[in-house]
């Protein structure tokens, strides 16, 4: 059995996560009115419909794109020495200090609770057609998995092959990859939640409920 | 669609002609081709920039790009298939001309057309973007050479539409094949929108035709919109050939490199050994004239380069019946990856070796070609073999992890081209084509060529390990093989 | 001690007596403040002291007489009253009829009314506690008879201000309900009284949708069988034309009737983004120009009558106010019904009966019941009293001769079409049926006969094998459709530059290059296949057969009936940036050969808002297509709604249109709809939503009201893609999709399938 209270600890010893933010794609940089020490926010609304704070503005080809903040936090490092440079792809911007949620430390927590199915190979990973379109339509944990089920597309070397899930049969309760983006060997894909494990997952949320206070 | 925005292109004529070494070219390209391309460039005294991605730095033409053009004409893009992100680095730059190298955007005529239109227009080095177009479109392409009496597969050069035609079309192929002593007939339907292996049916029994015939409209429409279907032959046994074309802007004399026979492939008909020339009528039999096969493919190929105004490097692909009948199957608006064979036994008189990419980036930033047909001469036989991570015993899977060995015993008569290092491990990145290196080998006759092919196979030492910790797994052995079967129908 | 007994009973009746009347007077106070919102302080100062100083006085017992004083006290706030009610403005009555204490309609149901039974639930127990439905009684005497007059009784409740009525805003299946009892109505044949108490319709798109009903509800009332008498307290927009497409329209003096909230309008105006409040002054300067009030709208012709309520607006205590309601009201129903008969001696008879001023109703006694062609006649007076409406808001610049000529081949044509259609075409078919027989035997004789040539044919075909040929020569293909080329590309083609697809962060679409996407790639994004907003000359372009449009009616302008400040300079920088005098263009065009007329509102033209012109337009193109009966399509390239800066001149083509929408269909029409971009309100809540065959471009929006307005009017926040087509589509609100480089092909198809023989189904 897991000892949430010790993992608790290790989390509250460094309760921040810093975040990178970088250019996506090449292009001209101008900075937006912010300053190192800044507090931003990341998207907000109900559905996360309010973008982030932004933080300089990246325009190729006449086409000037926000860079947003992705979560709460503080900016520790800007690097306005790029403003008005053109700038390569995945060149650092910001970086942000985020202050865990209760729902990120959850999501740590819970990611040594779940049933992780892991990527077999570097590749990158998509849901079949069918599961992805539930997961649009409604959420993920709406998407039953059970033992040999067709459940992602590995697409690697130009070449997409069928990968069927192994392991407990349990819905999906989080969703560790993104959209083409390239995943590891041994990277867990999702979180799977057992009918047996309800009980312990409710009572993990419950824990850090009562013990992460006050952030 | 922007034909109107003519002046655009008087302006350009009208700027007075750069010296090569004015210009300077975006490599659009990663692995050897990207080196081919830089080395080409750098032997032509051009600048050029180069681009990578995260996943690729690690691969061998950035460090060729750092030691031939420096640190700052490398730059990370997001993506090799983002549009935008070569225009802009292009520009950042300061190029004046891309180079697309071959796959990604080589034959897309509307980056090709986005290049030159643009308002900070530049050369795209490779055919005019409507003449990538024309080319591109296969019905166009048949229509073409039938126009122009070259022969194609029998069938439907328009779609159909109409179930009565279709069916009579079908009819007509199942008793022509009869009449050619076809044993067993077949007939393709697939939809005239698709592409790419999708919506394509074999028919085997005419009795079938019209429910594979529903089925394949059906699919069309639903698919492409378009229920337009064409019908051909399917060809079963034969040899895959190519000729080699090369022309300056003016498009008005195409000359020929020979043609190349690429028909050892892997299940999934991708190339693995290349071979030039065609045939070797000199050594081996053939049931058929094998020597004027080849000449009457260079000539269709030429006459069609001709009609159409084709202004830079492209290729002819062409299909050989057992019977040694040619059908026209393809033009590929571009450098292949096998055009290495071709210049391995070319020369131009007074100008020695042949590079056909420094060929084509001369040609393609506006040089004449400068000489003529009579002027190339071919001499002995090469030979191009693709080392890749690959299990052929299961499918041609793709192996995927890291190598740690990659040794070969240099010879005179070998040209290696890899972009993988061999002074440190490389892992194999998982979104591109699995080529680890092309080996092109030149014998003053075939069996020299394979002689000295095997030779160099056997003299691979190629050693790596994946996640699993399994052995790395080439088709060295299939090479090996295959070698022997070379040019033989 | 009986006696001590009895004064201090007394006593405390005159107490409670005194005391109600001062509870009485202190509301009638707090009503004045709440109207006035701050202004006649001095008044409301006089009155307050007066009152307080009697209050004082009294609980000091330094009160000699109480009811001679109470009496004074009245008597001043009644002078007062009087005096303010002369120069009350628009805004004010907006507060007036907002008040808890406006008369709502359960006053009205127990004052009015002599008996009555709610229908449509009871108190919080109802579908939708804001409509409120009942059957109700008129009871009436002539001589010694008594005629019990049932009629159906639809309004919206406000409940005095209780939380469960939500105001008078009615949702989705309230109307529906509404519809429902109407219905009911029709089939008892008794009339329907309609009470419009609304600020107007709860936005959601819920099933059955707040557009899509109110749509319904609309073009259900153009053709109800029965008298329909609509009375207008508080006429908010698409909610109050829900329920009152009616024979004769009343309004209250103090009501407002109007296409927007002066609220909305400022917030408009002032271009106001969610959440902020616009100023008391700009709101008072819409609600004057929007030109609200009973008298406007009277003086425009959008109501019948103006019926009078007391000084400051009616509150339930004014008995005497209900008593000239319920007088207006039979008035009214007996003159629908009167209307309908064709002996003119009754019909003047009647009518001089009811006009003569002291006439009392009540004694007068009219049969409320139809007869099947009186009826008929109910419904086509009803129709084109609504046809003629707002002509005058428009700007027709039309020459004289234009219209004259269109006037007198109409007398020519007319008769041929109808012959053609109507006579001709029913025969042709069982012409056609036997010619098909003859020709049949034909062909089976001639097969018969034939037959031994055929085969010596056949035989000589055979040796001349010319398959070889056939299967690798070029063959002809004239129609060469492969590449296809547009016709009209958008201007935006010509621009170096890229965009991002709304979609990307999804689907991982790469930017978009101008060049590409807004020529060849038509606007579509080649990743995900979103629809970028393409110009309107897109469609009319390369939806039709090439130089088959032809527009008519654009001489019909769009203007400023209202005179609403600066609007005559936007309208005219609309017209100059989009090259047409309105927003709605109207024009006849074919589609491979199908002859269609079309009625565009362009989202380019101010939205694509719907004003008189536009209105007009719609209802002429409606009309020219069931002249020439061609299939009528709707193309809505976007709309924001009804033109507010025309205000009811706008508002009232929703019932307008949609009359000429019900009649075309009826006559055996084929209305579609196609949706692009965003379309929204009063549009889509009648003309549009009305037609049965709605489909929607991808990518599009539809619906009631935009995200902004939800928030601003409901307090809920809407998830994003709320009001996409998909959504649209899973609701139940429109029939498809369509791809736009798809348009032209679906509607050939789906005039085919739809449209029957000649493409006008019946």
């Amino acid at each position: 059995m897991l000892n949430i209270s010790e993992l608790l600890d290790t989390i509250k010893a460094q309760p921040f996560r810093e975040i990178e933010i970088t250019t996506p794609h090449t292009g001209v940089l101008t900075f937006a009115s912010v300053a190192l020490g800044d507090k931003v926010n990341g998207p907000q609304g109900q559905w996360k419909e309010k973008r982030g704070t932004l933080l300089a503005t990246l325009e190729r080809e006449r086409n000037p794109k926000p860079i947003c903040a992705l979560e709460k936090g503080e900016i520790c490092a800007l690097h306005t020495e790029l403003e008005g440079q053109f700038v390569q792809a995945n060149t650092p911007v910001a970086t942000i200090r985020h202050m865990l949620t209760r729902e990120e430390v959850e999501h740590i927590i819970l990611k040594k609770t779940l049933y992780l199915f892991r990527a077999p190979e570097r590749a990158k990973y998509y849901f079949t057609p069918e599961v992805d379109k539930k997961i649009h339509a409604q959420d993920q944990h709406s998407v039953k998995v059970r033992d040999g089920m067709e459940l992602f597309i590995m697409s690697r070397m130009k070449r997409e092959v069928h990968l069927p899930y192994t392991g407990p049969q349990g819905l999906i309760y989080t969703v560790y990859f993104k959209y083409n983006e390239n995943i590891d060997a041994g990277a867990p894909l999702i979180g799977v939640c057992t009918q047996e494990q309800l009980p312990a997952i409710e009572e993990v949320i419950m824990r850090i409920k009562t013990e992460w206070t006050g952030r | 669609m922007m034909e109107k925005n003519k002046p655009k292109e008087a302006e350009i004529e009208q700027k007075p002609k750069l010296s090569l070494s004015d210009h300077k070219v975006l490599v659009a390209n990663r692995g050897e081709i990207a080196m081919r391309i830089m080395r080409a460039c750098h032997n032509l005294s051009i600048p050029f920039a180069a681009v990578y991605t995260r996943e690729d730095a690690q691969s061998g033409h950035v460090d060729l790009a750092r030691s031939l053009g420096g640190d700052n004409c490398l730059y990370r893009v997001s993506s090799y298939h983002d549009a935008n992100e070569i225009m802009s680095v292009a520009d950042a730059a300061g190029c004046t001309a891309v180079h697309p190298g071959y796959g990604f955007f080589a034959e897309d005529f509307r980056f090709a057309r986005r290049v030159t239109k643009r308002d900070r227009s530049m050369i795209f080095i490779g055919p005019s973007w409507k003449i990538i177009r024309e080319l591109g479109d296969k019905i166009n392409t048949k229509r073409l050479a039938r126009s122009l009496g070259v022969p194609t597969v029998p069938g439907s050069d328009r779609p159909i539409y109409d179930e009565a035609e279709a069916e009579h079309i079908a009819k007509s192929l199942f008793a022509f094949q009869e009449q050619q002593g076809v044993t067993h007939p077949l007939v393709l339907v697939k939809a005239s929108a698709g592409g790419g292996g999708m919506g394509i049916e074999e028919v085997y029994d005419p009795d079938q035709f019209r429910s594979v015939y529903r089925r394949i409209r059906n699919y069309a429409l639903r698919q492409f919109k378009d229920e337009g279907v064409l019908i051909e032959q399917r060809i079963k046994d034969f040899n895959h050939l190519e000729v080699q074309i090369v022309s300056d802007r003016t498009g008005s004399h195409p000359v020929h490199f020979g043609t190349r026979n690429c028909s050892i492939q892997s299940t999934g008909r991708q190339k693995r050994i290349e071979v030039a020339p065609g045939f070797a009528p000199d050594t081996l039999d053939y049931s058929f004239d094998a020597a004027r096969v080849l000449t009457n493919i260079v000539d269709y190929s030429l006459t069609m380069a001709t009609k159409v105004g084709y202004d830079n490097v492209g290729t002819w692909e062409w299909i050989v019946t057992r019977s040694g009948e040619p059908f026209l199957m393809e033009v590929n608006t571009r450098i292949q990856v096998e055009n290495g064979v071709s210049a391995c036994i070319s020369h131009v008189a007074g100008r020695g070796c042949v590079d056909l990419i420094s060929e084509q980036i001369r040609l393609g930033l506006g040089e004449d070609l400068g000489y003529t047909q009579a002027e190339i001469a071919t001499e002995g036989v090469g030979l191009e073999y693709r080392i890749i991570a690959e299990d052929p015993a299961n499918n041609f899977t793709p192996w995927v992890g890291t190598i740690e060995t990659f040794h070969w015993q240099e010879t005179p008569w070998l040209t290696m081209l890899t972009h993988v290092p061999t002074n440190r491990s490389y892992e194999i990145p998982t979104e591109f084509d699995p080529n680890l290196a092309l080996a092109i080998i030149w014998g003053k006759n075939l069996e020299e060529a394979k002689e000295r092919g095997l030779a160099f196979l056997s003299s691979i030492e190629l050693k790596g390990k994946n996640a699993a910790g399994d052995e790395l797994k080439s088709n060295i052995d299939f090479l090996k093989a295959n070698t022997e079967h070379l040019l033989r129908f | 001690m009986p006696r001590l007994l009895a004064t201090v009973k007394k006593q405390l009746m005159i107490d409670n007596n005194v005391e109600k009347r001062i509870v009485a007077l202190h509301e009638r106070l707090v009503y004045l403040k709440d109207i006035f919102a701050g202004k006649h302080a001095d008044d409301v100062n006089l009155l307050e002291d007066r009152l307080n100083s009697f209050r004082l006085r009294l609980k000091e017992e330094d009160v000699s007489d109480p009811y001679t004083d109470i009496a004074s006290v009245e008597d001043l706030f009644a002078y007062v009253e009087r005096k303010l009610d002369s120069s009350i403005t628009p805004m004010d009555k907006v507060r007036i009829v907002r008040h808890p204490q406006r008369i709502c309609l359960r006053d009205i149901l127990e004052n009015v009314y002599d008996t009555f039974t709610e229908v449509g639930g009871q108190d919080e127990y109802s579908l939708d506690p804001s409509m409120l439905i009942a059957r109700a009684v008129i009871t009436r005497h002539r001589g010694k008879k008594t005629y019990h007059q049932p009629v159906m009784v639809i309004g919206q409740e406000k409940g005095h201000g209780a939380e469960f009525r939500n105001g008078g805003s009615v949702k989705p299946w309230g109307n529906a309900k509404a519809m429902q009892f109407m219905r009911v109505a029709e089939t008892e044949g008794i009339p329907i009284h309609c009470y419009v108490f609304t600020p107007g319709s709860f936005p959601i798109e819920d099933y059955p949708g707040a557009a899509q009903q109110i749509a319904k509800n609309i073009y259900g009332m153009a053709g109800l069988r029965v008298p329909v008498i609509a009375i207008i307290s508080e006429g908010g927009s698409g909610g109050a034309e829900a329920i009152s497409l009616a024979d004769r329209r009343l309004m209250l003096s103090h009501g407002y009737y109007s296409v927007i909230s002066p609220e909305g309008a400022a917030a408009i105006e002032g271009h106001l983004k969610s959440g902020m409040r616009a100023t008391p002054e700009l709101i008072e300067h819409c609600a004057d120009h929007l030109h609200i009030t009973a008298a406007d709208n009277l003086n425009f012709g959008y109501i019948d009558r103006i019926i009078q309520e007391p000084a400051l607006g009616a509150r339930p205590w004014h008995f005497d106010f209900f008593r000239t309601l319920r007088q207006e009201v039979i008035r009214a129903t007996d003159e629908v019904i009167i209307q309908t008969r064709i002996l003119p001696v009754f019909k003047t008879l009647a009518r001089n009966r009811h006009t003569r001023p002291n006439a009392d109703l009540e004694s007068l006694y009219i049969h409320w019941g139809l007869s099947a062609a009186a009826k008929k006649r109910l419904v086509a007076k009803r129709q084109k009293k609504f046809l003629g409406l707002s002509k005058q808001a428009a700007c027709d610049h039309r020459p004289w001769h234009t219209k004259v000529i269109e006037n007198l081949s109409d007398c020519i044509s007319k008769p041929w079409i109808s012959f053609k259609y109507d006579f001709y075409r029913k025969h042709q078919r069982k012409i056609q049926t036997f010619m098909e027989e003859i020709d049949n035997e034909w062909e089976t004789f001639k097969h018969k006969a034939l037959s031994p040539w055929r085969k010596f044919r056949h035989d000589i075909e055979k040796k001349n094998n010319k398959q070889g040929e056939e299967l690798t020569a070029l063959s002809a293909w004239t129609k060469d459709l492969r590449r296809k080329k547009w016709n009209y590309l958008s201007p935006r083609y010509k621009i170096d530059q890229t965009l991002t697809c709304p979609n990307s962060a999804d689907y991982g679409c790469l930017d978009l290059w101008g060049p590409d996407l807004f020529g060849e790639f038509a606007g579509v994004c080649s990743y995900c296949g979103y629809h970028f907003p393409m110009e309107p000359e897109w469609y009319v372009r390369n939806v039709f057969d090439r130089d088959s449009v032809m527009e008519f009616n654009s001489e019909i302008e769009a203007g400023n009936p209202l005179d609403f400040p600066d609007f005559a300079q936007r309208i005219a920088k609309a017209q100059e940036r989009n090259g047409t005098r309105s927003g709605c263009m109207t024009f006849e065009a074919r589609i491979s050969n199908i002859k269609i007329i079309v009625a565009m509102l362009m989202g380019t033209f101010r939205g694509g808002s719907v004003g008189a012109a536009e209105g007009y337009k719609f209802v002429e193109a409606a009309e020219r297509a069931t002249k020439k009966r061609y299939p009528f399509l709707a193309y809505v390239h976007g709309t924001a709604g009804m033109r507010i800066q025309e205000g009811t001149h706008a508002l009232i083509q929703m019932p307008r249109c949609t009359v000429a929408v019900r009649r075309y269909i009826e006559s055996g029409g084929l209305y579609m709809v196609l949706y692009d971009t965003n379309s929204f309100a009063g549009p889509v809540a009648s003309f549009l939503g009305c037609s049965p065959y709605q489909f929607a471009v991808r990518s599009s929006n539809l619906g009631f009201a935009g995200p902004g307005v939800i928030k601003e009017t409901t307090g809920i926040d809407i998830p994003p893609r709320y009001h996409r087509s998909t959504e649209a589509l899973s609701r139940g609100h429109i029939q498809g999709i369509w791809d736009r480089r798809q348009i032209r092909a679906n509607l050939k198809q789906a005039l085919r399938t739809i449209g029957g023989r000649n493409l006008y189904y019946r």
